[in-house]
């Protein structure tokens, strides 16, 4: 019995260690899927406006039926990515930006931009962006850009969709 | 047997056994359930550096692309005011007053966290929607309901997330247990 001893304790310190990495890497896998999944709509660096969600909806869980969403999965390779969001009639909207490791980097709404336009320049550190552009700074190279309109009643989202695809988003070179 | 293969076996079934209780625990977690508020659960940290990896982890798997609490907070609901599993079978009566934030929705999802097929099209329940914001009822029911209804679509098990966007403290603080909807169940 004990020549087990050791073995066992290495197996408790390597349980242990399995536990903790699987848990943080745990947002990035599932960052990383959805960022895929995404970008098959439109592909990467660009701006796809959805559709209302509905049952059908599977890119993304818990969507909200209640939001228009316009997502831009971003890669950083080959350098920043320009978000320009045009105001929309809505009572709510915002842009967010989320990194790879689901943390939230950016997030702006209506009411704080006085329904004015909203540029920012997503980059990693290091890479230069544009004078006069806000910078927003991300860990790793891929993440999502998201637009949410509140649509408050069904019949105006002809008019909100028409809109929101003002907006875009692309690369800098 | 050799001394190796003892450390082999020990060290590939720890490993294994502490990735499974990782992937395990983060699929039995509830979506904000870093504090229960009567049968609401919600967290304040999502999408924040500040969050811990269990709570980062249930949110990336359960509300992916949540946004920070100063933008909006997020309650969910499993169970219903008495404890008891959330039953797509069965009628609920949930019950609010005046919710201090901008504006407001309640949305029923299944478990995995998608929105629940129904002939009438109905997911959620917005405050625009509601007639008297200081004091509503949603009825919560497989079959349609004269007022505000949320169908279930007849699923066993569903879940109710409210969203409060832009909420009047900044997302500093929880809304009370009075400040929530109730959920009562009324039959099946």
């Amino acid at each position: 019995m004990r020549a087990w001893l050791m073995p066992l304790v290495l197996g408790f310190l390597l349980a242990v260690a399995g536990y903790v990495t699987a848990m943080m890497q745990f947002p990035q896998v599932l960052m990383g899927f959805a960022t895929s999944r995404i970008s098959k709509a439109a592909g990467y660096n660009t701006l796809f406006a959805s559709p209302m969600a509905t049952d059908k909806a599977r890119a993304i869980v818990r969507p909200s039926p209640d939001l228009a969403y316009s997502s831009c999965p971003f890669d950083l390779v080959n350098g920043p990515v320009l978000v320009d969001v045009e105001p929309v009639p809505a009572p709510y909207w915002s842009l967010s930006v989320f990194d790879a490791r689901t943390d939230v980097a950016f997030v702006r709404n209506n009411l704080d931009a006085n329904n004015q336009p909203i540029r920012i320049a997503i980059a990693q550190d290091g890479q230069p962006v544009p004078d006069g552009m806000q910078a927003v700074r991300v860990s790793g190279k891929t993440g999502i850009a998201l637009l949410r309109i509140l649509v408050q009643d069904r019949a105006q989202f002809a008019a909100i969709d028409a809109a929101r695809k003002k907006s875009n988003c692309k690369p800098l070179s | 047997m050799q001394p190796w293969i003892r450390y082999v076996i020990c060290g590939v079934a720890g490993l294994a056994l502490g990735a499974g209780a990782a992937v395990q625990r983060v699929r039995t977690g509830a979506f904000g359930a870093s504090t229960a508020i009567g049968p609401w659960t919600t967290g304040k940290d999502f999408g924040t550096a500040g969050a811990s990896a269990y709570t980062r982890a249930v949110v990336s798997l359960r509300g992916i692309l949540a946004l920070p609490a100063h933008e909006a907070r997020y309650y969910n609901a499993a169970v219903d005011s008495a404890g008891q599993p959330l039953d797509g079978k069965c009628r609920y009566r949930v019950t609010g007053k005046a919710i201090p934030a901008k504006w407001w929705s309640l949305t029923l999802y299944d478990h995995p966290g998608y929105l629940v097929a129904n002939q009438a099209n109905i997911f959620s329940v917005a405050s625009a929607h509601v007639p008297n914001p200081a004091s509503w009822t949603v009825l919560v029911a497989p079959a349609e309901q004269a007022g505000l209804w949320l169908p279930t679509g007849r699923i066993d098990r569903f879940e109710l997330t409210l969203r409060t966007y832009l909420p009047d403290d900044g997302g500093a603080g929880n809304l009370t247990r009075d400040q929530l909807p109730s959920i009562v169940k009324e039959g099946c």
